[in-house]
C-alpha cells in the first residue's frame, strides 16, 4: 500500500478550511457553527439563514452514522489499485453535516446504511487524516 | 398559462461531427465540423452568427479558427448542464438585442489524450477528483453517483436488475441507430448482470463511456426561423434547479438533482402537463440516473422507477419512450448535448427506427457542475416542440 503523505492542497484549497485540518492534527473534530442559531456546517460555510459573519469552528462529537456508501471494485486512479475493494461512505454527523470518509476495519460487504460510526485519527507525514470507523469494529 | 417566452425562440441548425472513441481529431476541429454542419442544416453562413457560446473552456481559440466575426463570444461552465444552459443564455442574448443568431458549440476529445493528468498520464472525465474526498479515494463520476444509487436501493428496494433494465432498453435503441457506440450490439439482462462491478452498486454496463465529438446548435427567434429553409424546433419552456438546495436540507443523496423547480418553471412557461410529453431525453451518465429522473418528473411514483422500466415503461410504445438514440449510456457522450441532439431529431422526425410517431413535445434534461460539494449539480429542463 502506498504510504500516505498529505500535501496542503489535498485537503484545503485555501486557508478557510485550515482550522479544521489543524484541529484533526490535535485529534479534535471541528464543525463550522453559526453562533446565531447554532446550526452546524462542514466544510467552511455561511449559514443559510444568517450569513457568514458569525461563524465559528467548534468541537463536535466526532460521531455519526453511515448515510450512504460506494464500494470501489476497480481503481479509477492507478494510485488506488492496491486498495480495492475499498469503501467511500458519506457520514451524517450527529451535528447534522455530511462528511465523506472510508470505514477502515470492516469488510466492505458488511457495511450498511445506518451503522453508527466514530472518528479516529491517522497521523501521516504532513498532517492527520480523520477516518470514521463503524462502532464495535 | 403559457408564458410570453414560450415558443419565441427556436433551434434552427443542428450539426454533429462523428461521435466515437479515439477518433484522433483535435477538439477545435470537432467543433469546426459540427458548426459547419449546423450552418448547412440551417441554411445560414458564418457571417450570420453574431454570438457564440462555448461549453468547453479551451474555446477562445475557436473564433479565429472558425472564421467567425461575432459581436460576443464566451464560454460557460456548469458541467453537463452547460449545453442546455447555453441555449437559455442564447435566448437571453437575443431577447436583450445582443444577437440575432447565437451558436452554442461543444467539442471535446476525452478519449484522445486531451485530458492529460498532471503526472502526464491520460485520464478521462471519469478521473475527476472531489476535493478532500479524494483522500478516501472518492475519484471519478461512478463513485460520486453510486452514493445516490445506493441510497435509492436502500430506501426503495431498487435492484441491480432494475438498473440493468435501463441498460438493456437504451442499448436496444442504440443497436438500431447508426453512429452510436452500441450500434448493432444489443445486450441482455444477463450481460448486464455478468458485467464487472466498477463501483458498487454500479456495474460496467451501468456506466456510460467517454466519446469524442462535436455538436453545434444555432439559436434564433422563431420569426427568423420561419424564414429559413431548414426545419426548426421551438423552445416551449426552460427551467433550472440547483442540488445545493438539497445539500442544505440533507436530502441531496435521496434526490437526483433539484428537479422540482426546473420542471415547475419549464412546464409553467410552456403551459404543458407531463402527459403532453411524447418523448423524454434524459441526461444519463448512469442507468439509475434515468430511474431517479423518471420519478422526479412524475412519470412514475417515488421508488417505482425500477419496476416501471422493467415493465417496459421507457420503450417505444411504453408510457414514455426515453433516450431513443441510446442516450449517453449506449449512444455517445457529448455531455448535455446528447439529450438535446436526440430531442431535436425526434421532433424533426429523424429518429429512424426508434422514431416516436407524431412526436410534438420532447422533455430534455441536463445535469452537471457542482456548488462546492461533490454531487450538488445544476439541473436544466428544456421542453422542445416541433416547429410550425
Amino acid at each position: 500500500m502506498t504510504p500516505r503523505r498529505l500535501l496542503p492542497a489535498d485537503v484545503a484549497p485555501d486557508d478557510l478550511d485550515r482550522p479544521f485540518w489543524e484541529g484533526v492534527e490535535q485529534h479534535r473534530f471541528l464543525v463550522h457553527r453559526c453562533r446565531t442559531c447554532g446550526r452546524s456546517y462542514w466544510p467552511a460555510s455561511s449559514c443559510v439563514d444568517h450569513g457568514g459573519a458569525n461563524m465559528e469552528w467548534t468541537e463536535a462529537s466526532g460521531r455519526g452514522q453511515v448515510h450512504t456508501f460506494a464500494v470501489y471494485r476497480q481503481a479509477v486512479d492507478p494510485a488506488w489499485a492496491d486498495r480495492v475493494p475499498y469503501v467511500v461512505a458519506v457520514v451524517r454527523l450527529d451535528e447534522g453535516p455530511f462528511f465523506h470518509s472510508d470505514l477502515p476495519g470492516i469488510p466492505v460487504d458488511d457495511v450498511a446504511i445506518g451503522q453508527l460510526v466514530h472518528v479516529e485519527y491517522e497521523d501521516v507525514e504532513g498532517g492527520t487524516i480523520p477516518h470514521f470507523v463503524v462502532d464495535g469494529r | 398559462m403559457r408564458s410570453d417566452v414560450s415558443g419565441r425562440y427556436s433551434l434552427v441548425g443542428l450539426g454533429l461531427s462523428e461521435q466515437g472513441r479515439n477518433l484522433g481529431i483535435a477538439p477545435r476541429e470537432l467543433r469546426r465540423v459540427a458548426l459547419e454542419a449546423a450552418l448547412a442544416d440551417a441554411g445560414l453562413a458564418p457571417k450570420d452568427i453574431d454570438g457564440v457560446i462555448g461549453s468547453s473552456s479551451d474555446m477562445f481559440e475557436d473564433i479565429r479558427y472558425l472564421g467567425l466575426a461575432p459581436k460576443f463570444a464566451y464560454t460557460m461552465q456548469t458541467g453537463g448542464a452547460t449545453p442546455a444552459w447555453s441555449i437559455i443564455n442564447a435566448m437571453g442574448a437575443i431577447a436583450t438585442g445582443q444577437a440575432d443568431v447565437v451558436a452554442c458549440i461543444y467539442g471535446a476529445a476525452p478519449t484522445g489524450g486531451y485530458l492529460r493528468r498532471a503526472d502526464g498520464s491520460v485520464g478521462g472525465y471519469g478521473n475527476f477528483g472531489f476535493g478532500y474526498g479524494s483522500l478516501y479515494g472518492l475519484i471519478g463520476a461512478p463513485g460520486a453517483h453510486a452514493l445516490h444509487a445506493r441510497r435509492h436501493m436502500d430506501r426503495y428496494g431498487t435492484t441491480s436488475r432494475h438498473f440493468g433494465a435501463v441498460a438493456v432498453d437504451l442499448r436496444a435503441n442504440a443497436a438500431v441507430r447508426p453512429g452510436t457506440i452500441g450500434y448493432g450490439q444489443p445486450i441482455t439482462i444477463d450481460d448486464h448482470q455478468a458485467s464487472r462491478p466498477i463501483v458498487d452498486p454500479l456495474r460496467l454496463l451501468d456506466c456510460c463511456r467517454d466519446t469524442d465529438g462535436g455538436v453545434a446548435v444555432l439559436v434564433c427567434s422563431t420569426d427568423r426561423a420561419r424564414d429559413l429553409p431548414g426545419r426548426h424546433v421551438t423552445v416551449l419552456g426552460a427551467g433550472t434547479g440547483h442540488q445545493i438546495r438539497n445539500w442544505w436540507t440533507g436530502e441531496m443523496y435521496d434526490l437526483h438533482d433539484d428537479i422540482a423547480p426546473a420542471a415547475t418553471t419549464a412546464f409553467g412557461q410552456a403551459g404543458l402537463e407531463l402527459s403532453d410529453v411524447d418523448v423524454a431525453e434524459l441526461y444519463d451518465p448512469f442507468t439509475f440516473s434515468v430511474i431517479m429522473q423518471l420519478e422526479a418528473y412524475g412519470f412514475c411514483g417515488p421508488g417505482e422507477g425500477g419496476p416501471f422500466v422493467e415493465a417496459g415503461g421507457i420503450r417505444g410504445g411504453g408510457t414514455i419512450p426515453t433516450n431513443t438514440g441510446g442516450g449517453q449510456l449506449s449512444g455517445f457522450y457529448c455531455t448535455g448535448f446528447t439529450p438535446i441532439v436526440e430531442g431535436i431529431r425526434q421532433l424533426r422526425g429523424d429518429g429512424g427506427a426508434t422514431q416516436v410517431d407524431g412526436a410534438e413535445v420532447a422533455l430534455v434534461s441536463g445535469h452537471g457542475g457542482h456548488g462546492g460539494v461533490q454531487g450538488s449539480s445544476t439541473h436544466v429542463t428544456l421542453l422542445l416542440g416541433a416547429g410550425q
